[in-house]
C-alpha cells in the first residue's frame, strides 16, 4: 500500500510539473451523469470501491450472462429494417441473411405502430415511411415468405400495437405450419418508455399494462424460447437522457414489469429468464462499456432483493444494443461509419447479446442498400477480423473500468431510490419525473454543442466546407398506400362478416370487464382476419386513446447559454423586434403525422422561449389541418414543423395549401429534422421559407427565423 | 388588412380576422391600441352569450374539464371561444403555451376557437386584454367564452370580474384543500367542482362536497337567493360534465329571472372603466420623470428621520395633484 501511494505522489508531482503549477485534479472532469471522472485510476481506487467483478457466467454477472461468451460463440448482428411494403422488406431481409446478418429486427411503420390500417385518414404521410406497413396477417405471411419461423428468431419493434402484431406474427407461422411453442424472438413490448419517449403509446398507462402482462402470460405458457420484453433504454438516450438516467429508468422499468407480473399471480421464475434488454451506445466509450456492465451487477442484484427468484437466469440481464442514431450528422456523412464503429466496439466490450449498427446516412433518410451493407459489416469486421471475440470481457480487471462501472451503478442505485419513493416507475411517469429529468438532460446537451463546450466534427468544429450530395431511398409513400388499401378492401371482401365481427367484439369485452388474455383473443380475431386498425379499435372502444400531458421546461438552456456573447446578441435582437412589433415574435412548433419522437420540438421549444419567443407547442401527431387552425388562432408568425419519419413531402405541403385557403399565407413555415438535401429545393419551391438539418446552431436558427419573419413584412 | 375589414371578417366568424383582431387588442404598441379600440366599436354585438371564468389550481385538471365540456357544448349546437389566462410566465424573456395540447380534440373543432395567451406587460393588464378578446370572440358568433386562468396571484379575481359564471375547480380530499383555499376566493365563487371523482377517489370527492357546502354555509351569498352550486364531476371519464353544464345554465337563467345579469354586465364595465383611470393615473403618476425625481427625494428624507411619511405624502401630492 505504502509503495502504492508513494508511486501515485510521484505521478501527481509528474503531472503539476507538466502543467506547471497547476493541481493534477484538475485534469479530472465532471460526467454529465454527476459524478467525477479521474484522470487517472489505479489499484487504490478499484480496492476502495470494493470492486470485484467475478466471473463471466456468475453472479452479479458484471462480466458477461454467459460463461464463454464470444469465445464460443458471437453477438447476433441483428439488424433492424423495413420499409415500404412487405414483399419489399421480406427480399431485403433475404438477401441480408445471405449476406451474414443472423436475426431479424423488423421496423414497422408509424401507421401500424399507432394502431391505424393504411386506409385511415390520419396516417396518409406515413404509411411505408420509416418502416414496413403491417395491416393484416396477410402482410406478415408476405414480409416472412421463404423465411423458416421456427429456424429464425424474430424481434419486433412493436408496443402500442403489439396484441394485432403479435397476433399476426403468431398466426402466420401457424400457417407456415410452424407452432408458437417453436418461435424464438423478441418483442420490444415495453410501454412505460412510450410514455416518457417515444410517445408511440394507444391507451391509457393503467390499460397498457394489462397488455403488457397479457403478453408476458401468453408468451410463458405457449411461447418458451420467445422474449415477452425488451425493456428499452435505448429511446431515452435518443431522447437526451445521460447514461445515468438511461440505465436507472430502464432498470426501474423492468422493475415495474416484474411487480406487475407477480401481481397477475405469474410465478416470477416462469418469465423472468425471458425478459431481455435494449440499450442505446453513444460516442462515450468508456462510459458506455461501463453502462452495460453496470446494467447487468445492479439488475442481478435489485432482482435478487425484491423477487428472490429460485432460478440464476431470473437475475440475469441479457441485451441487444443498438448504436446511437443521434450521434450520427448531416453533415460530411462518411464520419458516421467512424462513429458506429467506435460505438459498436463499446457495445461489443462492455459484453452485449445481439447488435443494430446504423447506417451512416440515417441521420438524412432512410438507409440505402449501400449503407446498410457497410453497417452490416461494420460488426463482420470486429467479428471476423480482430482479435476482440478470443477473450471474454477483455476490459474486465481495468482500474479505470472498473471503478466507472462501480460508480455509474452507484448514481443509478440513487436514481432508482428516488423512484422507489414515489411508489415505483408508473407513479413517477404520471408524475412526469422522468420526462423532466430527460428533457433537462437534453437541453443542457444542445446548448453544450451550440456552445462549442461539446465538439461534433463537421458540425461545429473542422466543417466541410463543400458536402457532396448522398445518395438517398426515397419512398413512393402514395403508391405504397394505394396498394395497402387495395388489400385491405380485397380482405375485407372474402373474409367471413359475422365470424369476425363477433372475434371483435370479444375483445372489446375483454377490455371491459379485465377477464380473459387478450392475446388469446387476438390471435383467434386474427385468424378470422381482422385487420390490426379493427383489433386496435376493438380495444379503443373499451379504453379510449390516451392524450399525453405536454409539459415543458424552461430556463434550463439559458443557464448554459446566458454568458456568451452570441446569445445575448440574438436576445436584443428578438427584444427589438417585440418593441417594433408589439409583441414578442410568435412559433408554433408542430409535429405531423404519427411521428412521436419530440426531442428536437422540445429542446427547440424550450430554447426559443428563453431566447424571448413566445412559443406555442402542438399536440403530437396533428395532420396539416390542425397544425393550420392552431396557427391561425394563436396568430403566430411562423410554424416550425419537426420532421423525423419522412412524412415532410406529403404533409408540408398540404399545411401551405390549407393556410393559403384560409388566407393566411402570410404565416412563415420553417422546417427541421431529418430532411434530405435532396429534397431541399422540392420544399423551398412548396412554400418552406428555411429548413434546418441536424447539427443546428439554434441561436443562429432564432436568428435566420426574425430575419426570414422581417422579409415576409417589408 | 384595413381596420373595415378586420371588423367584417370578425363578424363573418372568420377565423383568421378574429386572430388578427385579438393580436390588436394584444399588442403593446400604442397605435395599435387606438386601432383595437376603433375595431371594437365597430363591431360590438348585442348577441346573447354566456362568459364563464374557469379557475383552480395547477394540476387540477382545468384543461381536460374545459375539453369535455367544450366538446358537449359542441354537441349541442353552440360555438365555445376558449381564451386561457396564465399569469404565471415570467416579466421578461419568451413563454411556453401549451394548452391546446391538452384540449387535443376540443382544439381540433370547427366550432371551437382557442386562444392561450402570454402575458408581457400589456397596458392594463391580463384583465384588460382578456375582456376585449372576449368581446371580440362573441362579436364573431361564439356563443359561450370560457375563460381559464391559473389560480395565482389576482387574476382570479380580475376574470371573476368579468364573467357571468365563476366555477373553481377543486381536486378530492375535502379537509386538507379547504385549508389551502385562497382567502377571498369562497366569496367569488359561483359553482364549485370537484374534478378527478373517479375510481378511488369518487367517495373522497362526495365526502369534499359535503365539507364544502358546511364551509360555505357560514357565507353571506353573493346574491340574494341564488346559493353556491357544488357537484363532482370526472372530466378524463366525462361523468356528469352534463351536469355542470346544466348547474351552469341554471345559474344563469336565476342571474336573468332576478334581474342580475344585465345589471352585472354593466355594473362590471362601469368598475373596468374606473380601474382604467385608476392605473392609468398610477402610471401617470409613477411615470412622470419629475415626480420619480421628487419622490426619490422624499424618500431619502424619511430615512434620514428629516420628514414623517405623512408629511412627506401630503408634500408629495401638494406638488403634483394640482397639475
Amino acid at each position: 500500500m505504502s509503495d502504492n501511494s508513494s508511486g501515485k505522489e510521484n505521478w501527481k508531482k509528474g503531472v503539476e510539473k507538466l502543467l506547471k503549477g497547476d493541481k493534477a485534479e484538475s485534469l479530472n472532469r465532471q460526467s454529465p451523469e454527476g459524478f467525477e471522472i479521474q484522470a487517472l485510476y489505479d489499484s487504490e481506487d478499484v480496492s476502495n470501491r470494493n470492486v470485484d467483478p467475478g466471473y463471466p457466467g456468475e453472479f452479479p454477472f458484471t462480466r458477461g450472462p454467459y460463461s464463454s461468451m464470444y469465445t464460443q460463440r458471437p453477438w447476433t448482428i441483428r439488424q433492424y429494417a423495413g420499409f415500404s411494403t412487405a414483399e419489399e422488406s421480406n427480399k431485403f431481409y433475404r438477401q441480408a441473411l445471405e449476406k451474414g446478418q443472423k436475426g431479424l429486427s423488423v421496423a414497422f411503420d408509424l401507421a401500424t405502430h399507432r394502431g391505424y390500417d393504411s386506409d385511415h385518414p390520419r396516417v396518409v404521410g406515413d404509411v411505408g415511411k420509416a418502416g414496413v406497413a403491417i395491416d393484416s396477417v396477410e402482410d406478415m405471411k408476405i414480409l416472412f415468405d421463404g423465411i423458416p419461423l421456427d429456424k429464425m428468431s424474430v424481434s419486433m419493434t412493436m408496443n402500442g400495437a403489439v396484441i394485432p402484431i403479435m397476433a399476426a406474427y403468431i398466426v402466420a407461422a401457424e400457417e407456415q405450419g410452424v407452432s408458437t411453442e417453436k418461435l424464438s424472438g423478441t418483442i420490444q413490448n415495453d410501454i412505460l418508455k412510450e410514455f416518457m419517449v417515444r410517445n408511440t403509446y394507444i391507451y391509457p398507462p393503467q390499460e397498457s399494462m394489462r397488455l403488457v402482462s397479457d403478453i408476458i402470460e401468453y408468451t410463458s405458457e405457449k411461447m418458451p424460447r420467445f422474449n415477452s420484453i425488451s425493456i428499452s433504454g435505448y429511446h431515452m438516450q435518443e431522447a437526451g437522457a445521460d447514461s445515468a438516467l438511461e440505465l436507472a429508468f430502464t432498470l426501474a422499468d423492468g422493475l415495474e414489469y416484474v411487480k406487475t407480473a407477480v401481481e397477475s399471480g405469474l410465478d416470477v421464475d416462469a418469465f423472468a429468464p425471458r425478459l431481455s434488454f435494449f440499450f442505446a451506445i453513444g460516442m462515450n466509450f468508456l462510459m458506455e462499456v461501463s453502462k452495460l456492465r453496470a446494467a447487468r451487477t445492479l439488475w442481478a442484484e435489485l432482482m435478487k432483493e425484491h423477487f428472490e427468484p429460485k432460478n440464476q437466469k431470473s437475475l440475469m440481464l441479457r441485451t441487444h444494443c443498438q448504436t446511437s442514431g443521434w450521434s450520427l450528422t448531416a453533415q460530411d456523412p462518411l464520419n458516421n461509419v467512424v462513429r458506429t464503429t467506435i460505438e459498436a466496439m463499446a457495445a461489443v466490450l462492455g459484453g452485449t447479446q445481439s447488435l443494430h449498427t446504423n447506417s451512416y446516412d440515417e441521420a438524412i433518410s432512410l438507409p440505402t442498400e449501400t449503407s446498410s451493407r457497410i453497417a452490416r459489416n461494420t460488426q463482420t469486421i470486429i467479428q471476423e477480423e480482430t482479435d476482440i471475440t478470443h477473450t471474454v470481457d477483455p476490459l474486465g480487471g481495468s482500474y479505470a473500468i472498473e471503478s466507472m462501472t462501480h460508480d455509474l451503478k452507484e448514481k443509478a442505485k440513487t436514481i432508482i431510490n428516488e423512484v422507489m419513493e414515489m411508489g415505483g416507475m408508473a407513479k413517477a411517469i404520471e408524475e412526469g419525473y422522468p420526462k423532466r429529468k430527460i428533457e433537462e438532460s437534453a437541453a443542457i446537451k444542445q446548448a453544450g454543442i451550440d456552445k462549442g463546450d461539446i465538439t461534433i466534427v463537421g458540425v461545429n468544429k473542422y466543417v466541410n466546407e463543400k458536402e457532396d450530395p448522398v445518395d438517398i431511398l426515397d419512398i413512393d409513400n402514395t403508391g405504397v398506400r394505394d396498394g395497402q388499401v387495395n388489400l385491405i378492401d380485397e380482405i375485407k371482401a372474402k373474409r367471413d362478416k359475422v365470424a369476425t365481427k363477433e372475434a371483435l367484439l370479444a375483445i372489446t369485452e375483454a377490455a371491459r370487464s379485465g377477464e380473459g388474455n387478450i392475446l388469446d383473443l387476438a390471435v383467434e380475431a386474427t385468424r378470422k382476419r381482422a385487420t390490426v386498425g379493427e383489433i386496435s379499435t376493438a380495444l379503443e372502444q373499451a379504453w379510449g386513446r390516451h392524450t399525453a400531458t405536454n409539459q415543458t421546461i424552461k430556463g434550463v438552456y439559458e443557464s448554459v447559454y446566458k454568458s456568451d456573447k452570441g446569445y445575448q446578441e440574438i436576445k436584443s435582437k428578438i427584444d427589438a423586434f417585440s418593441e417594433e412589433e408589439g409583441r414578442r415574435p410568435r412559433i408554433l412548433v408542430v409535429k405531423m403525422g404519427q411521428d412521436g419522437h419530440d426531442r428536437g420540438a422540445k429542446v427547440v421549444a424550450t430554447a426559443f422561449a428563453d431566447m424571448g419567443f413566445d412559443v406555442d407547442v402542438g399536440p403530437l401527431f396533428s395532420t396539416p389541418e390542425e397544425a393550420a387552425k392552431q396557427a391561425i388562432e394563436n396568430d403566430v408568425h411562423v410554424i416550425g414543423v419537426s420532421t423525423l419519419a419522412a412524412g415532410h413531402k406529403t404533409l408540408i405541403p398540404d399545411l401551405v395549401k390549407i393556410l393559403k385557403k384560409e388566407e393566411a399565407g402570410d404565416i412563415i413555415i420553417v422546417a427541421g429534422g431529418v430532411i434530405p438535401v435532396q429534397d431541399y429545393d422540392f420544399l423551398y419551391e412548396a412554400g418552406v421559407s428555411a429548413i434546418f438539418g441536424p447539427g443546428t446552431n439554434i441561436p443562429k436558427a432564432a436568428s435566420k427565423v426574425i430575419d426570414e419573419i422581417r422579409a415576409k413584412k417589408a | 388588412m384595413t381596420i373595415d375589414e378586420l371588423a367584417k371578417g370578425v363578424q363573418e366568424g372568420k377565423r383568421r380576422h378574429l386572430a388578427k383582431a385579438i393580436t390588436l387588442v394584444e399588442s403593446n404598441r400604442e397605435a395599435d391600441q387606438q386601432t383595437a379600440q376603433e375595431l371594437i366599436s365597430k363591431v360590438r354585438s348585442a348577441k346573447e352569450t354566456i362568459r364563464v371564468g374557469i379557475s383552480g389550481v395547477p394540476g387540477v385538471g382545468k384543461s381536460t374539464f374545459i375539453e369535455a365540456l367544450g366538446n358537449l357544448l359542441i354537441e349541442e349546437g353552440l360555438k365555445v371561444a376558449v381564451l386561457a389566462v396564465d399569469p404565471s410566465s415570467p416579466a421578461t424573456g419568451g413563454s411556453i403555451l401549451g394548452d391546446k395540447t391538452r384540449m387535443e380534440t376540443l382544439s381540433s373543432k370547427e366550432e371551437a376557437f382557442i386562444r392561450p395567451s402570454p402575458t408581457s406587460g400589456t397596458l392594463g393588464g391580463v384583465a384588460k386584454r382578456t375582456r376585449e378578446s372576449m368581446m371580440l370572440c362573441e362579436a364573431a358568433g361564439y356563443d359561450v367564452i370560457l375563460v381559464e386562468t391559473v389560480g395565482v396571484g389576482q387574476s382570479e379575481f380580475e376574470v371573476a370580474s368579468m364573467v357571468d359564471c365563476f366555477l373553481v375547480l377543486m381536486l378530492p380530499g375535502a379537509g386538507d384543500s379547504l385549508q389551502g383555499i385562497k382567502r377571498g376566493i369562497m366569496e367569488i365563487i359561483d359553482i364549485l367542482v370537484i374534478n378527478k371523482a373517479d375510481g378511488d377517489q369518487e367517495k373522497m370527492a362526495k365526502n369534499a362536497v359535503t365539507e364544502y357546502q358546511n364551509a360555505f354555509h357560514l357565507l353571506t351569498p353573493k346574491y340574494d337567493g341564488i346559493g353556491v352550486e357544488f357537484l363532482t364531476v370526472s372530466s378524463i371519464k366525462k361523468k356528469r360534465i352534463d351536469e355542470a353544464w346544466e348547474k351552469i345554465q341554471g345559474f344563469v337563467s336565476a342571474l336573468k329571472e332576478k334581474g342580475i345579469f344585465e345589471a352585472q354586465r354593466k355594473e362590471q364595465e362601469l368598475n373596468w372603466f374606473k380601474r382604467l383611470v385608476e392605473d392609468e393615473v398610477l402610471r401617470r403618476l409613477w411615470g412622470s420623470e419629475t415626480n420619480k425625481e421628487k419622490a426619490a427625494e422624499l424618500v431619502e428624507q424619511i430615512k434620514k428621520g428629516e420628514i414623517t411619511p405623512v408629511k412627506a405624502a401630503y408634500d408629495f401630492l401638494s406638488s403634483e395633484i394640482s397639475r
